[in-house]
This record gives structure tokens, C-alpha cells and sequence, in this order.
């Protein structure tokens, strides 16, 4: 027989290392004479998406088109360090300090128009400088760059943003531990063969607090490759090891779902804004896998009656905790 | 790294005098998607490599007069595309349909899927209990047909001989009012192993009496076998809730006698019983073809 249910997972999470462990990100920006930005960070972007964050964020405090933004990350002869790609980190750490590091040059090529335009209020956009009380007085910010240059002021600035945060109370364990917390609620409807423990995931609902959404899509992106591993940890992914050795060491022996166990995932974006985040954002890497497995699991108990306890909750496990049940409820009968 | 010589004949009697002068030490590929993995990991080691995929006469589906043959090197895809097939034996369509995912579907082939004689073959247990015959030909003795479930020896092993080649599969078209049920469980809803499998295919009088029967279950023993002890109890009968939960008790205590206990039988014995129930209720419930 098949039973469907409905399960609820929640979770808070930790952005950044916290109790006391540092906590830096860093990033260099160089304005060059034609205009173009080169930006530099130790930060890799492993397929989340960072590198797409940290250009929309240059692009943002200096006016200028993403297309004019050069990227190095991750070379150290070049790159400044900034911590690593873990604990969700990255947009809420070296993404501010980008945005410091941008905001740094900017204000000195501020200067450099104001003394060129005569005016005070002065705006980056579009690839212009320009008053916003006399919009005719403007210049171009590839002009700006050179003007800069030739002026011998500086174009470069490196900017740390530190959320190393105190460390809790070691007697109480109370405190702040980390700089900020994201929130995450997912909801999974799943069916249940009874007669073979196999379970499908039919729907997944994911609501995340994301303090501010850079990138919606991708945030949509991060929130749907959470959830396609949260089922995969939840259902299926387990490491075999056999006197130390590990048993199922390729992709078809060690099962991770494919776009057929993957349901509809319908993504909410949430946005309470961190103070100490890039425009309030904070991260959602780990936040979206996290909430999945409970809420498919209590989506099981909701099925069919029985707490996994024990993962991966896959065709053997749950067809004996459904038999196990059965043999309970005939036993008190 | 391995070498081996590389030949890829466009006619089949190039390729039966290859294989006839190199028996042995000659594999065939077809498909590819058990044997190019084989190769990697260096399970075998063959000095020849012969490619059956340019041959015309092993590919296709042919309807013949009383028969269907499917050409060795049939994809599992061209299969599941097939009018012939999916008009006459639906059974084979829907497992080729379980194979793998898309890619494997439109590489590997029906010949490989015998000739590998893995005991979680999807469509094999299908051609057993349809009762294929296998056209195997060869320089020596030209052309010879023999029952599948003769040849099928135990896993992974055929007795078809090192100078045959496996040109095609054929199969008897269904007696009028001939219906058919597949299930595959896996561990995930593509690119999985069968944990079990199940071809059923059976014929009714118009009374509801069982009066053909053909049970082949897949990944719980050694080969591909029908039933012959299930499906006698079946025969000449009128289905019925005891009946058929007899026939599911008779159905694992073959299994378990044959395969023996197992760490997997906790959980395939009675999911096997489940399985056998559902699909042949889902098949006695459906209108004949």
C-alpha cells in the first residue's frame, strides 16, 4: 500500500567559525586607467556561485558593468587571503569586504570629480559619474579612471572584514557564538510503499532567510542543490567500509540522487537583513540541506507511523521499522 | 592502459571467422556499457576486441510470420521505440524502459544483456518468460538455435561457445488474450541496480482459469529461471486471494532453497512475496490484448 505524508524540519544555523575562531575575509580592488576593474581574493568559488556574488557586488558600488570586472581568486602569488569556501561563509564575509575595498577606491576617485565637476552630489552609475541635482555635469568612469591615474592618487585598496566573534561563556556555554544566524523551514510530502520501504519525495517547500538576496536565482539554485543532497542523505547516502576500507568508492556504487528521485522543490526567500552582511546577506550553502532529512523523516512518521532514527532511511531500513510496527500492533492486539 | 587488436567487420562472416581463428582470447562488443567498465578495471584482459555494432544483420526488430526476432545488438532504446515490440511483447518494453538511464538505454543491447548474464539483468528474466530462443551462429556449424534458459549456466556465465557469436533473440508471438506485468524496485528511480525484479506474463479462459503461466523473478537467484514449481500450482486454477498467497509462499521457499539465506534475504523474501502478489493481481486485473 502506498501512504503519503507531510513533514516539517527547521533549523538555525551559524554563518561564519564563531566561538572565537578567526574569521577573515579580504579582497584587493585596482581601478585601471581604461576603466576596467581587476578585483582580487583568496576566495574560491567551488560551483556556488561566489565568483557571480563578489562582481555583482564591485559592479554595484562603482557604477561600472559587470562585463568590465576581471576576477583572480585563489592564487596565492596574487590573492589576498580570505579564510576558506566553508560555513556558508563567503558572501557574508569576503562579500563585505569587497563591497569595503570598492567603497574605499570610489571615494577617492569621488574626490578626483568633485575637484573635475565642481559639484558634491555625486553618483556611480551606468558607467557615469554625475551630479543628481545637475545630471549634465558628468563624466565617464573609464575618463575618471584615467584622470585618477594621472593624478597619482591611489587606485587600489585591500579590505578585511574580521567576524571573529568573543567566545561563549565556558562555564554556562552561553554568549553570542557567531556573528549572525540564518533560519531555514522546509516542508516534504512523501509516499511510502509499505510493501517495499521505498520512498519517493513528491514536493519539497523550502522557506530561508537569506538576510538579502544578491542573486535570487541563484540563492533558488544553492536552495534546490541543498535539497537534492539533504534526500540523498536522508534516503540513500552511505558510506560502506569494510575493515578500513571503504566499499562503494564510485558514483555507481555510492547512491546520490539523480533528476528522477529529485522532486519539485518550491523555493521562498526570506530576507531579514544582517547588519554586519553585504545589503544584510548571509549565507545559505549548508542552511539548505540542512532542514531536509527531518523534514522527510517526520513526513515518514506522518506516513506510515515510525521514527527513523538511524539514517540512510533506505529500502531495507524502513521496510523493517514498518514490520517491526506491524509485529508490534499484533502482538498488543 | 590495455591493447588488444581493434576490429569492426560490416559483414557477420568476417566477424564469425575472427572470432572462429581467436576463440578466447577474442571479446565481442556490442553495447559496451559492462564491457568497456571491465576493460578499465582490467577484470579482463582480451588480446582481440571485436565490434559487432557495424553489422546491419544484428540490429533491428523484424516481425516474421509467427515469430518476432530482436537482432543481437538491438539497443534497449530501439526496443522501447519498436511498434513490433511494444504491440507483442510489452513485457520486454517496459524493461528495457528500467534499464539504467537514458545514455545506457541508448548504448547497451538486448545480445549484451544476455551474454553478460548479470543476475540483476533487467530484460533477460523477460526473455525467459517468453521462452526467447537465441540464434547463436559460427563459422564451424552456421546458424543454431537454442532455448535461453539452456545456456544460462550461472552468473555471469553462458555456455555458448567461444566461436558462436549471438546474432539475435527469438520469441514466439503471444497466443491471443496473452498478458503481461514487469516491476523493478531500485535503490533510487534511475541509473540503480535491480534489488529485485519481477516478469510475469499469463493467459486466462474466458472463465478466469490460469491456463498458461509464466513466472521469472530477477536479481534473488543465481540465473534467470522461471517458476516451473509456482506456476504449476497456478495452472489450471481460478485465481484467488489463498491461491495466490500460496503461490507467493511457494514462490520464496524456491528462491531461499535455490539462492540459499542470504544478508539480502530479510529483506527480499517477503518484498519478493509483496512484489509477486502486486503484479499479478495488476496483470489478472487487466483486460487481455
Amino acid at each position: 500500500m502506498k501512504k503519503r505524508g507531510i513533514g516539517i524540519g527547521s533549523m538555525f544555523y551559524g554563518i561564519g567559525y564563531g566561538f572565537s575562531r578567526q574569521d577573515i575575509g579580504a579582497a584587493t580592488v585596482e581601478i585601471c586607467e581604461d576603466g576596467s576593474v581587476i578585483v582580487r581574493s583568496g576566495e574560491v568559488d567551488y560551483g556556488q556561485g561566489s565568483d557571480t556574488i563578489f562582481c555583482q557586488i564591485i559592479a554595484e558600488e562603482l557604477g561600472v558593468d559587470y562585463a568590465e570586472i576581471k576576477l583572480i581568486t585563489a592564487d596565492t602569488l596574487t590573492t589576498p587571503n580570505a579564510g576558506p569556501t566553508s560555513a556558508s561563509r563567503v558572501t557574508y564575509v569576503t562579500g563585505k569586504a569587497m563591497m569595503k575595498a570598492a567603497t574605499e577606491v570610489r571615494e577617492t576617485m569621488r574626490e578626483v570629480a568633485e575637484e573635475k565637476l565642481g559639484m558634491q552630489d555625486l553618483m556611480f552609475a551606468n558607467g557615469q559619474v554625475f551630479s543628481m541635482s545637475h545630471p549634465e555635469k558628468n563624466i565617464s568612469f573609464a575618463r575618471l579612471a584615467k584622470a585618477t591615474h594621472l593624478a597619482g592618487r591611489s587606485v587600489v585598496a585591500t579590505a578585511w572584514q574580521d567576524i571573529t566573534t568573543k567566545d561563549v561563556d565556558p562555564e554556562t556555554g552561553q554568549g553570542d557564538a557567531y556573528s549572525t544566524y540564518a533560519w531555514a523551514s522546509q516542508i516534504a510530502v512523501v509516499e511510502v510503499d509499505t510493501e517495499t520501504g521505498k520512498i519517493e519525495v513528491l514536493r519539497v517547500v523550502a522557506a530561508h532567510d537569506v538576510g538579502k538576496a544578491i542573486n535570487p536565482k541563484n540563492v533558488e539554485a544553492q536552495i534546490e542543490g541543498g535539497v537534492a543532497t539533504g534526500l540523498g542523505y536522508a534516503l540513500e547516502e552511505q558510506i560502506l567500509i569494510n575493515k578500513g576500507i571503504v566499499q562503494n568508492t564510485t558514483l555507481s556504487e555510492y547512491m546520490v540522487p539523480t533528476s528522477m528521485d529529485v522532486p519539485v522543490i518550491e523555493s521562498h526567500i526570506v530576507e531579514v537583513p544582517a547588519l554586519e552582511g553585504p545589503y544584510g546577506a548571509k549565507g545559505v550553502g549548508e542552511p539548505a540541506l540542512i532542514p531536509t532529512a527531518p523534514a522527510i523523516l517526520n513526513a515518514i512518521a506522518n506516513a506510515v507511523g515510525v521514527r527513523v532514527t538511524a539514517l540512510p532511511a533506505n529500502l531495507e531500513n524502513l521496510h523493517r521499522l514498518i514490520r517491526e510496527q506491524e509485529n508490534n500492533n499484533k502482538d498488543k492486539s | 592502459m590495455q591493447s588488444f587488436q581493434f576490429y569492426s567487420p560490416n559483414y557477420l562472416e568476417d566477424a564469425l571467422k575472427y572470432i572462429a581463428d581467436r576463440k578466447q582470447t577474442c571479446r565481442t562488443l556490442a553495447g559496451g556499457t559492462d564491457l568497456i567498465p571491465m576493460l578499465k578495471k582490467e577484470e579482463i584482459r582480451p588480446d582481440y576486441l571485436l565490434n559487432i555494432n557495424e553489422v546491419g544483420e544484428l540490429k533491428g526488430v523484424e516481425d516474421l510470420d509467427n515469430q518476432v526476432r530482436i537482432g543481437a545488438t538491438t539497443t534497449f532504446t530501439e526496443m522501447i521505440e519498436s511498434e513490433t515490440l511494444n504491440r507483442f511483447f510489452p513485457l520486454l518494453v517496459n524493461a528495457a524502459a528500467s534499464v539504467g538511464g537514458p545514455q545506457i538505454r541508448n548504448r547497451g543491447t538486448i545480445g549484451g544483456n544476455v551474454i553478460t548474464n548479470g543476475p540483476c539483468a533487467d530484460v533477460l528474466p523477460g526473455i525467459v518468460a517468453l521462452d526467447g530462443q537465441l540464434e547463436l551462429q559460427s563459422k564451424q556449424d552456421g546458424r543454431r538455435l537454442v532455448s535461453v534458459a539452456d545456456v544460462l549456466v550461472t552468473a555471469y556465465e553462458t555456455s555458448i561457445r567461444s566461436d558462436e557469436l549471438l546474432t539475435g533473440i527469438l520469441i514466439q508471438k503471444p497466443v491471443q488474450g496473452t498478458k503481461s506485468g514487469f516491476e523493478k524496485l531500485g535503490r533510487r528511480n534511475a541509473m540503480a541496480k535491480a534489488r529485485l525484479n519481477l516478469s510475469i506474463a499469463l493467459r486466462q479462459d474466458p472463465n478466469g482459469t490460469i491456463s498458461a503461466v509464466s513466472i521469472v523473478p530477477g536479481a534473488v537467484m543465481p540465473v534467470a529461471v522461471r517458476m516451473n514449481d509456482v506456476e504449476s500450482m497456478l495452472l489450471g486454477r481460478k485465481p484467488t486471494p489463498v491461491l495466490i498467497q500460496a503461490a507467493a509462499d511457494k514462490l520464496v521457499e524456491v528462491v531461499v532453497n535455490t539462492a540459499g539465506i542470504r544478508w539480502s534475504s530479510e529483506y527480499k523474501v517477503p518484498v519478493l512475496k509483496n512484489i509477486f502478489k502486486r503484479v499479478m493481481w495488476r496483470v489478472l486485473a487487466e483486460d487481455p490484448q
